[in-house]
């Protein structure tokens, strides 16, 4: 379970969160949807320790990240809007790394390391180095090393940016098994009917708060509109920076 | 703590392999730390073949208008100077440095001679050219030689004492000894020893941390349960390592350059044993923690690759000065310097490659003052990794 609760985070004259609240359930995909510039990335980031709210707080199965920050990240699969993967090292390696910072050693770290590689299909491209791989294949390596300690709760900022119909499809599968499997999963998007699509939840971010949450049904009678289209952008008060 | 150590290490591990699969800053890290090993080598070779050759070669002196001072040339002759036949244009052919100095001698030196007037000579040369500078003043002290002979003649023909035209009587006691001119060629040494400690983990340091920040690895890295403090030491760690390696290969090249160069034959020796060698390693091994540290705090604060490679290549320049005063400057030892770093490793430095007595109080100063300056940096350095600082830099 994923808590944010009174999130402010200011850079310079930016209020980047101002106040921003949602629980994420577990066995729940949730989308977190939001025009471009609506905090939906810092929210994120202030959730998996990288940035540190002014005020507010948040949790991971009710450890606090500001102030136990590593039993937070522990139970945390992170896969950040950049990748960000080493161009020298090979897939199994991005792995074997990421394992060991989450204290797998020997065959448990083996044996994890291959679970994620068949999980994601990654075998044909083990050994090799990621220079020059896809945007699909970057994408599933980001994808199996945030995965690979087995983590409840998985976080994803815009993880079909750049991604072709295939790629996404084979990620929705995905994401709808980890949830089966009573995963807790929260990934953000600005693109509707990719939340629309996948999501069980949605919550609607804009100008750093958050103006909607429910589920796809509940936001439409909500906002009394017919079309979910329409829903968000009586939500989010204008359809500016969305798609 | 335990845990923490061996995350640590993990992080170790992997810029270790990282670093080492960076094929062009390696050949980098590598091939700089024997510029200064070549160095010594082209020194040695050069001032060893300019100072023994010209002793050992007899003096090659071209003389135009020879003719005119058969008497001249006789003595130098007898003085051992192989007397060649001038180039038709001897200052075209001293220009050029195809000849380091020549004799002209005109037609009225033999009338001048006689009229007991001074004769005039001339020496064409370039004074300038330090390779010509001592034939070029092998000549001056056989001319003036001549010229008191004939002076002294003319005097006790007119039944005066020679003597009494020397005013002072000058001797010379030349105290350089073999080392004393060798340690010329050593006090370069110093400054190359601390680069190479710069330069062998220079690229680490960066990649490490701007180039994390760039390729933006670093979220993805700094969302694992590390703690930050053993983040910052691994990557300190890692340029550590690679920078002792830069030291390592600097001092094997120095210990190896006299062994290949004849140095004792070539008027002086340069003793570089391995157990010197050691000790100036052991002595070096706080400034490998400071600057290992000192690199990844400036660029773990840098805006960009670009801005760290800068400020890091300027900060090199900095060692230059103190090195250069021990070069050029006869600098006196003062116990404040131990607590510079960089200065203190370079005197003690200088003093043991040259075989002089250090005294172990400015060496325990020196070392222990450069360590307490790792620690002060280690502990920004960690500082630095804290909080969201490090997710932007500055």
């Amino acid at each position: 379970m994923i808590e944010l609760a009174d999130v402010h985070k200011r850079f310079g004259a930016v209020q980047a969160l101002a106040g921003a609240s949602f629980t994420v359930r577990d066995g729940c995909i949730t989308g977190l949807l939001g025009p471009n510039g609506a905090g939906k990335t810092t929210a994120l980031r202030v959730l998996y320790g990288v940035l540190e709210p002014d005020r507010g707080r948040a949790a991971v199965d009710g450890r606090d990240v500001a102030r136990a920050r590593a039993a937070a990240q522990r139970r945390l699969g992170v896969l950040p809007h950049a990748h960000g993967l080493y161009p020298r090292l090979t897939t199994r390696e991005h792995l074997a790394y990421f394992g060991r910072l989450h204290g797998l050693t020997g065959t448990a770290l083996r044996a994890r390391v291959d679970e994620a590689l068949g999980l994601l299909d990654l075998g044909p491209i083990a050994d090799r180095r990621t220079d020059g791989f896809s945007q699909g294949q970057r994408l599933k390596v980001a994808l199996a090393r945030a995965l690979v300690h087995g983590p409840r709760n998985l976080v994803l900022d815009e993880p079909t940016a750049g991604l072709d119909v295939a790629a996404t499809r084979a990620l929705r599968t995905l994401l709808g098994r980890l949830r089966d499997e009573g995963r807790c999963i929260l990934f953000s998007s600005h693109v509707m009917q990719e939340v629309s699509a996948l999501c069980d939840e949605v919550v609607v971010m804009a100008r750093g708060t958050v103006v909607a949450a429910g589920s796809p049904a509940e936001l439409q009678r909500a906002t009394g509109h017919a079309s979910l289209e329409d829903a968000f952008v009586a939500a989010i008060g204008s359809d500016e920076g969305l798609s | 703590m335990r845990r923490a150590l061996s995350l640590a290490g993990v992080v170790l591990r992997k810029e270790l392999l990282d670093s080492l699969r960076e094929r062009r800053a390696m050949a980098m890290a590598l091939l700089f730390p024997l510029l200064g090993p070549a160095v010594l080598a082209m020194t040695l070779w050069v001032v060893g073949r300019t100072a023994h050759g010209a002793v050992e070669r007899p003096l090659a002196l071209p003389v135009a208008g020879a003719e005119h001072a058969p008497e001249l040339v006789a003595f130098l002759r007898g003085a051992g100077v192989e007397v060649t036949a001038a180039p038709a244009d001897p200052e075209r052919a001293v220009r050029a440095g195809e000849r380091d100095v020549v004799l002209v001698i005109p037609p009225r030196f033999g009338e001048r001679l006689r009229a007991a007037r001074p004769a005039p000579v001339r020496l064409v040369l370039d004074g300038s050219r330090q390779s010509a500078q001592r034939a070029i003043s092998r000549a001056r002290a056989l001319l003036d030689g001549y010229g008191r002979q004939l002076g002294m003649q003319r005097l006790l023909v007119r039944g005066v004492h020679p003597g009494l035209a020397q005013a002072i009587l000058v001797e010379e006691t030349d105290l350089s000894t073999p080392e004393s001119r060798a340690a010329l060629v050593l006090s370069v040494l110093p400054y190359f020893v601390i680069l190479s400690v710069f330069v062998g983990g220079m690229a680490t340091a960066i990649d490490t941390t701007t180039g994390e920040r760039e390729r933006k690895s670093l979220e993805p890295l700094l969302a694992n349960p590390v703690p930050r403090s053993g983040l910052a030491l691994a990557k300190i760690a890692a340029t550590a390592l690679f920078a002792a390696a830069g030291l390592v290969e600097t001092l094997i090249g120095f210990g190896l350059v006299p062994l290949l160069l004849p140095a004792a034959s070539l008027g002086f020796t340069v003793r570089l044993d391995p157990a010197l060698l050691l000790r100036t390693f052991l002595l070096c091994l706080p400034l490998v923690a400071l600057l290992s540290a000192l690199q990844i705090l400036i660029a773990a604060r840098a805006r960009g690759f670009k801005a760290a490679q800068t400020t890091l290549s300027l900060l090199m320049m900095v060692p230059v000065l103190p090195g250069m005063m021990l070069a050029f400057l006869p600098l006196t030892i003062r116990p404040w310097m131990a607590l510079v770093p960089t200065l203190g490793e370079q005197l003690v430095a200088a003093r043991l490659l040259r075989g002089e007595p250090v005294a172990p109080a400015f060496v325990a100063g020196t070392v222990a003052a450069t360590a307490a300056w790792a620690v002060l940096l280690g502990a920004l350095a960690v500082r630095a990794f804290q909080g969201e600082r490090i997710m932007f830099g500055r």
